[in-house]
């Protein structure tokens, strides 16, 4: 008993007298950091790594707002960089001190809500695009008219995820207009030709990686890790790039303001952006990582997936799906309440 | 009681002889247990998928054990349970014992509505005013150890630890404490050797229960945790937004395992009356 009560006592002091020596936390989405890339840096560094889960980018906004939250790195979405750093919640880089920053792939280094990559480094991308079972429908898939305006064969078995902002970019890039169009005739005629296609739709849901792997949907709008995962599970399965544009995202490494294990957080930054350990990233968590060189390392299934591995011809219709704000936010707002009816 | 009620009552009505009880309770029992019977069963898939049966198998239990971050929340949880236990039960006991062996003092519901609390108000205003409040606690203080969430567990634990308590506490026959005083124990005495032992099981009862009820917050603890400290039900919620692997439901099922052991101790400890 008397140990226990010890042990508990130790436990409940350790983290403020370990502070000072050798350790690193990281906030990050769960389930998506690589235990064995985590162990590698532990190794070579002597840094003990605590990681602790938030499950979406407002929790995390906000208990980081809160402050004396204890973190050194999070690993907030693109859209929310910008965010953290308006609000003073991050520091701007030293890249001195990051000798792997060359590494980042020359299309990633200067994105929109990091021109130089000054406030963030890469940790994982993908792509929102459509999964299409090709046993079902075997014409084009890489349109978005497979949920917009649908093939006789795909109607009545589609899917579509509950992201407003991910369907609004794809459904206003397939209407012409641009991600977070202020266009009110662009946004009448997306709306419009959402409504006429939601009577096609079967659900509004986002366990597509088992419901497209069972056959229970036909085609979906899908992130395209997901997609992979339900062709791993059905063979039929295929992911579309659409060509009227297709939405993009990525999750980037921030050094937050208060932090108080600096060194550390700079050691990992540029330990992830070592090619082998972006590979071990993508290798545990299944999407790209925009690191140049990192595809040597990748797993064999990986290396040629294709809804990896972006086909040259779609590479520039891919398009960031940021946080829209003002009245583009209001038109998508109205719509998607619409399309809840 | 009610239980008496309807048993004493029951040669002239009786519920379950109205028309339609029978196909209702099934109905009833199949929403309540159904879904949690086939996240049993599915812990004991072998395929990788969450639906997709794939033959019977321990191997992800086998996944889950070895996970050392399931084993370090599993730690956490327990600690955290355990002393919010010990704590808002030995809060409940004495507000128990003050609000029920002394006379009727003015105001007194206002003084059982305070104590229940934290079954009024909604989880997420508790979480995000905790939030805030031991953010200025952190900051003036630098301790940012188990410490906060010990105590905000303990809070919203205390009404469950006390109702028990306090309803056991009103059905003691005071008579016995009166027979003590009039033997010549003193007040402590009194406590000591006639309240206490008869009160015994309603406190274990209480305490099974803010264990269970600490064990399965997710809300609280999601927020108010520091680095480190997720507990069994928050790193699950982690999990469940990228892709749910069968060891979610290996976790779910024993978590379910350890819940149903404290309730069933909860029934046995509260049904043992005089």
């Amino acid at each position: 008993m008397k140990k226990y009560l010890i042990a508990t006592a130790l436990l409940l002091s350790s983290t403020t007298l370990a502070a000072a020596e050798g350790e690193l936390f990281l906030y990050n989405w769960g389930n998506y950091t690589s235990p064995e890339m985590i162990k590698k840096f532990e190794d070579q560094y002597g840094v003990k790594v605590t990681i602790t889960d938030f499950d979406s980018n407002d929790t995390a906004l906000a208990k980081i707002e809160a402050g004396a939250h204890g973190f050194d790195l999070a690993v907030p979405s693109a859209g929310f960089v910008g965010i953290y750093a308006e609000k003073g919640l991050i520091q701007e880089l030293d890249l001195a001190r990051l000798p792997n920053h060359a590494n980042i792939a020359p299309e990633w280094m200067n994105v929109a809500w990091d021109e130089g990559r000054k406030w963030s480094v890469p940790w994982q991308w993908g792509s929102t695009g459509v999964s299409v079972n090709t046993k079902v429908y075997t014409g084009d898939i890489n349109t978005s008219a497979i949920f917009m305006d649908p093939p006789e064969e795909l109607k009545g078995k589609i899917n579509v995820i509950p992201e407003m902002g991910d369907v609004l970019a794809l459904a206003t890039m397939y209407e012409g207009g641009e991600v977070c169009s202020e266009d009110p005739a662009v946004m009448k005629k997306v709306r419009d030709a959402l409504l006429a296609a939601k009577p096609s739709w079967m659900a509004m849901d986002y366990s597509t990686v088992e419901k497209m792997s069972n056959n229970d949907y036909a085609a979906t709008v899908d992130w395209n890790g997901s997609s992979m995962r339900a062709r791993l599970g059905n063979a039929d399965v295929a992911y579309g790039y659409p060509k009227e544009g297709f939405g993009l995202w990525m999750d980037n490494v921030v050094l937050l303001k208060d932090a108080k294990n600096v060194d550390n957080a700079y050691l990992f930054m540029d330990f992830i952006m070592q090619p082998e350990n972006a590979a071990a990233l993508s290798a545990f968590a299944r999407y790209a990582n925009g690191i140049a060189g990192s595809d040597a390392f990748m797993p064999e299934d990986m290396k040629t997936a294709p809804e990896i591995v972006t086909p040259a011809e779609f590479a520039d219709k891919g398009h960031f799906v940021l946080a829209c704000s003002g009245k583009a936010l209001e038109y998508q707002t109205a719509i998607w309440t619409e399309l809840q009816k | 009681m009610a239980e008496r009620t309807t048993r004493r009552g029951g040669k002239s009505f009786s519920v379950t002889r109205l028309p339609g009880f029978a196909p209702i309770a099934v109905v009833v029992f199949l929403v309540l247990y159904a879904p949690i019977a086939t996240l049993v069963g599915y812990s004991f898939n072998a395929s990788e998928s969450v639906s997709q049966w794939g033959g019977f198998s321990l191997h992800w239990y086998g996944v889950a054990l070895q996970n050392g971050e399931v084993t370090d929340a599993a730690i956490t949880s327990m600690i955290v349970a355990g002393f919010a236990a010990v704590i808002s039960t030995l809060v409940a006991t004495m507000a128990a014992l003050g609000t029920t062996r002394r006379g009727h003092v003015p105001g007194q519901t206002v003084i059982y509505a305070m104590i229940n609390q934290p079954l009024m108000v909604p989880e997420i205003v508790t979480a995000v005013a905790l939030l805030i409040f031991f953010a200025m606690v952190k900051q003036a203080t630098g301790y940012t150890g188990l410490g906060y969430l010990i105590l905000a567990h303990s809070a919203f634990c205390i009404p469950f630890a006390y109702l028990p308590i306090r309803a056991r506490l009103e059905g003691m026959d005071l008579s016995l404490e009166t027979a003590a005083a009039d033997l010549y124990a003193s007040p402590w005495q009194t406590f000591r050797r006639v309240t206490l032992p008869l009160l015994m099981p309603a406190i274990f009862a209480g305490a099974m229960l803010a264990f269970v009820i600490s064990l399965d917050d997710v809300v609280i603890t999601e927020f108010i945790k520091s680095p480190g400290q997720d507990t069994l039900p928050t790193f699950m919620m982690g999990q469940l937004r990228r892709s749910m692997k069968p060891d979610v439901n290996a976790i779910s099922t024993l978590l379910l395992g350890v819940t149903l052991v404290m309730l069933s101790a909860f029934f046995l400890l509260s049904r043992k009356r005089d």
